[in-house]
């Protein structure tokens, strides 16, 4: 039974093999991160906890298709990344949502996570609706849809962004420190929406942080410090 | 089609920035259309002169062939020399229809000049040395020993005195002009018909050396306007001998009396200058002696445009300065558009727009932006250039005009129509040899015509993509997430 076939058994989205990312200028032996392998499965929701420094950033670039890994390889729904169109990926495959939102402030909650729907070059007559429905699922209300992001809060931009990032209902959702500027009911709530993709919608939830409330509500939790530590004894 | 979406949703979010940018291709369109504008008047004054003069092609000695080893300080080189001119084939006017039989040839013309002397006139002279006016530019024949140059045309065309103003008729009958180029009539110089008080109608009669008689009627007197004569102390006129008549009269004399010999100045019309030496080569061929060459009119024909050149030439100058300073400004305001976007650059790349696609945002927002002012600008630009254009062409339409005239009064006052001169109409033919008729732009489509607008869209949308490098460079070079770390 090759790899692929058994990550398919255990219905394994992602796998991260023996990974290792070095800037182009840097020394020989001066990795970002370092051989690290992680399997991510459907339904799940996990964490990937760590200080700063351990890499943990790199290795969302390298998950999101952002980077390329310098070796190992990482492998999405059966197909190396590397064989894979990286912006397609991004715009199909997987939805990311950052700590600072990314929203485009120019542009209404709804023409957000209408563009990105175009950009992933999804079908649909009615659009609007589709994102107004999409906010009311993250908890916005329709009022909310003609506004421009720049004046919702930190926790109804977070909302709009994982609207975005659900726009073209991909099958993997990543996040970088998505509760990091949020207080912490907002960060319950954002939680509980993540929770619901993962155990609900069958989608597998990656969540970079540092925060141990989060790392306490998820179903798994990788420590990349961890990992960097035993790799280093 | 969403590429098209967000172009256009920044460019209503950056107004400032693109009316700028609007207003300096604005300008540059302007400025282009004008120049462009200024380069079609001058491209089509230089054609009108061009075709003004046919593209004629003469057939004269090959003198720096001939002059070759001769030294003329010795009598054996002067010798050589003139035994090589008096074995040089001449050609007929056989020879000629022969030549002129070529796809280069349009049509011809050619001036028959034979010798006689007078019978009932005498010759005006009073110095003994005072010699008829010999033509000087084909092979003669002892014409200087007659008392007159007899030379037949073969059309008006070919009255290149009487188109260029230096003979001009004082006297005319009612028909001269229907029966000047078929039987004996002559025109007469009015210094010689005073000198033998001959008036119009009156018969001459000249003979040859031999003795033929050769009667011609006068249907025409004509006066010669050069005011400098071959010998300064006569007080006759280079042409006061020359008698005119027409090519076919010549050749009835010459086809009678094998004693007589004529010199022939044939003037062939070509299609194209190009076609020269090609042609050239085919005239060998045919028979004629290779130490004659031909030669054009090209360069007399281009001597009343070299001021319109320069303006021509000023003009792509001042265009490309335009351009330069333009191209610079764009892709200044473009860098700094780039820089103040990174974020946005990186949030596309982030949610997947592919580099490509975005760069294509980014020129598709500057061309958008410069199709307007391009339109804009080629309006404004097309209105003034009409008032620029006329006033380039001003002096080119007074001396058309003044040109046109006095051809028709060289010929005795009679308006050019019928012959081939009469080429009156549409704009860039023309009435008279040398000067084509210029008219005044009417309408702004005259000056700015497709070919200026297509020339603008060009250079436009050329200067749009040069200046876009800088920012499709830059996408390229982005990292989404340097960027947004960055913003972070």
């Amino acid at each position: 039974m090759t790899n692929i076939e058994k990550n398919n058994k255990k219905n394994i989205i992602l796998s991260i093999k023996n990974a290792s990312y070095r800037y182009s200028d840097a020394e020989e032996d001066d990795y970002a991160l370092k051989d690290v392998s992680f399997d991510f499965e459907s339904g799940k929701i996990y964490a990937i906890k760590g200080r700063s420094g351990t890499g943990k950033t790199t290795l969302l670039s390298l998950i999101s298709g952002l980077e390329r890994c310098t070796e190992g390889e990482i492998i999405f729904d059966g197909k190396s990344l590397k064989d894979m169109n990286l912006d397609k990926y991004r715009n199909s495959d997987i939805g990311i949502v950052f700590q600072s939102y990314n929203l485009l402030p120019f542009m209404t909650a709804s023409e957000n996570i209408i563009l990105s729907m175009d950009v992933s070059g999804l079908k649909i007559k009615n659009k609007k609706e589709k994102a107004i429905e999409l906010m009311e699922k993250v908890g916005l209300k329709e009022t909310y849809k003609d506004r421009k992001v720049l004046r919702l809060s930190g926790g109804e931009q977070q909302r709009v962004a994982i609207a975005r990032s659900l726009s073209y209902n991909p099958k993997m959702i990543i996040a970088d420190e998505p509760t990091g500027n949020l207080d912490k009911q907002t960060e319950n709530e954002i939680l509980e929406i993540f929770k619901k993709l993962a155990h609900e919608e069958n989608k597998c939830v990656i969540i970079v942080t540092h925060s141990q409330n989060v790392c306490d509500a998820v179903d798994v939790t990788y420590d990349l410090k961890k990992v960097k530590e035993e790799k280093d004894k | 089609m969403y590429i098209l979406k967000n172009a256009w949703i920044s460019i209503k979010r950056n107004k400032g920035r693109n009316i700028l940018i609007g207003i300096i291709i604005l300008i540059i369109a302007s400025a282009c259309t004008i120049t462009l504008a200024i380069k079609n008047t001058a491209t089509y004054l230089i054609n009108s002169y061009k075709s003004a003069y046919d593209k004629e092609v003469t057939i004269s000695f090959d003198r720096t062939n001939m002059m070759k080893g001769f030294d003329p300080s010795q009598a054996e080189g002067r010798e050589n020399a003139k035994e090589k001119f008096d074995n040089i084939a001449s050609y007929t006017v056989n020879d000629i229809e022969s030549f002129a039989n070529s796809k280069y040839i349009e049509s011809y013309y050619y001036t028959y000049s034979i010798g006689l002397n007078g019978n009932n006139i005498e010759k005006a002279e009073i110095e003994s040395n005072n010699m008829p006016n010999g033509f000087g530019r084909g092979k003669e024949n002892n014409m200087s020993n007659t008392d007159f140059t007899l030379t037949g045309y073969s059309s008006k065309d070919a009255m290149s005195e009487f188109i260029n103003g230096t003979y001009t008729m004082s006297e005319i009958t009612d028909n001269a002009w229907d029966v000047a180029f078929d039987g004996n009539y002559a025109f007469i110089n009015e210094e010689l018909a005073s000198y033998n008080n001959l008036n119009l109608n009156d018969k001459i009669i000249l003979q040859s050396e031999d003795g033929n008689t050769y009667e011609f009627e006068i249907i025409g007197i004509f006066k010669e306007n050069e005011e400098e004569t071959e010998a300064p102390l006569s007080m006759f006129s280079n042409s006061a001998n020359k008698i005119i008549t027409n090519a076919s009269a010549i050749t009835n004399i010459t086809s009678n009396n094998e004693n007589i010999k004529g010199t022939l100045y044939p003037t062939f019309i070509i299609d194209s200058y190009d076609s020269v030496e090609k042609l050239q080569e085919e005239f060998y061929k045919k028979g004629l002696d290779e130490n004659y060459i031909l030669q054009t009119n090209e360069e007399l024909a281009l001597s009343g445009v070299s001021s319109i050149k320069n303006i021509s030439s000023f003009a792509t100058t001042f265009l490309t300065l335009t351009l330069i300073i333009g191209g610079t400004v764009l892709l200044v305001i473009n860098m700094i558009n780039i820089r103040e976007r990174k974020y946005e650059i990186g949030v596309l790349r982030t949610i997947g727009v592919s580099k490509l696609k975005l760069t294509m945002q980014f020129v598709s927002e500057l061309v958008i932006v410069s199709l307007v002012a391009l339109i804009l600008g080629a309006g404004i630009g097309a209105i003034s250039s009409k008032g620029i254009s006329n006033s380039l062409l001003e002096n080119e339409i007074n001396s058309s005009n003044e040109r046109t005239e006095e051809i028709g009064k060289n010929f005795g006052g009679e308006n050019m129509k019928g012959g081939m001169l009469d080429r009156g109409g549409e704009r860039g033919e023309m009435h008279g040899k040398g000067m084509p008729i210029i008219e005044a732009y009417d309408s702004i489509d005259a000056v700015v015509d497709i070919k200026v607008l297509l020339e603008l869209l060009g250079i436009g949308l050329s200067l749009v993509l040069i200046s876009s490098i800088a920012s499709m460079i830059s996408i390229q070079r982005f990292s989404p997430l340097t960027i947004l770390k960055e913003r972070s």
